[in-house]
């Protein structure tokens, strides 16, 4: 069977390049779906935890369950904020939205 | 030995689609990269024995959220006759150095580690110990999750609808 260091260690690459992807992109939608990448390597990790160190009490996988709960509601919100900005700027880059009202 | 198999597969699939997400020139072959990733996570839960999470994965994030992220893109192309757009700020190498960073101390962490209890084989979880444990002891948590969802469904609606005179 597949050790639980294999698990661990694809979810620190996943979430490595999720960090490079929020850092480096400049389009409000590319950095969300960086976000997306370093949520589901957290849900690698929690429910890998719950089911190798964890199996009575399964903690991680209810984790995982509110992980999803979340980022759905934040995608769909920073969404709508995202087409607002293109709607009142006509951009949906980060650098050009740095100022809090206009 | 046949898990250990499509195990290397689908990890070194998902770590080949996660790269394309954040390396891809194109957003909308990022969108495309990251269904394919979030599939193999989902893939992922199921080698791991959760199915509920399995196909939790597969429902929410290979449907609904990515079709939300290509409606988004599709929304708020600044330049629809589809030429490379510079996709990356000045900041990118800065990012990779991160990125690196993080990478090394998450690996460093996670496999020096010593880990107590059972690291060699994952113990199935099922399906009605996860609603047991959520509707009994995380009751409060799931309603209040339930009530989020609705307040970012509303919230959504509010700041993306067209308003009188725009």
């Amino acid at each position: 069977m597949v050790p639980l260091e294999n698990y661990l260690a694809l979810s620190a690459i996943v979430f490595a390049l999720g960090v490079y992807g929020v850092l480096a992109r400049r389009n409000a939608v590319m950095i969300l779906m960086s976000v997306e990448l370093m949520l589901n390597a957290v849900n690698i990790n929690f429910v890998a935890f719950a089911a190798y160190l964890d199996p009575g009490r399964i903690v991680g996988a209810i984790f995982a369950v509110f992980i999803i709960t979340v980022a759905a509601a934040e995608v769909g919100l920073a969404l709508a904020i995202v087409i607002r900005l293109f709607r009142n700027r006509a951009t949906a880059n980060v650098d050009e939205a740095a100022t809090m009202k206009w | 030995m046949a898990t250990e198999v499509i195990w290397w597969l689908f990890a070194l699939g998902i770590i080949a689609l996660s790269a394309g997400v954040v390396f891809s020139r194109s957003v909308i072959h990022s969108a495309i990269f990251l269904i394919g990733s979030l599939a193999g996570v989902g893939v992922m839960f199921v080698i791991l024995t959760v199915e509920f999470l399995a196909l939790t994965q597969f429902l929410i994030y290979g449907g609904a959220v990515t079709v939300l992220v290509l409606l988004a893109l599709m929304l708020t192309r600044a330049d629809p006759s589809g030429r490379a757009e510079k996709v990356n700020g000045p900041q990118a190498p800065f990012a990779l150095l991160a990125g690196i960073g993080v990478a090394a101390v998450l690996l460093v962490a996670a496999l020096s580690t010593e880990w107590a209890g059972n690291t060699e084989s994952p113990t199935n979880i099922a399906i009605e110990a996860i609603s047991q444990r959520l509707f009994e002891d995380f009751g409060l948590p799931f309603i209040l999750a339930s009530v989020l969802l609705l307040v970012a469904l509303v919230g959504a609606i509010i700041v993306a609808r067209q308003e009188e005179g725009e």
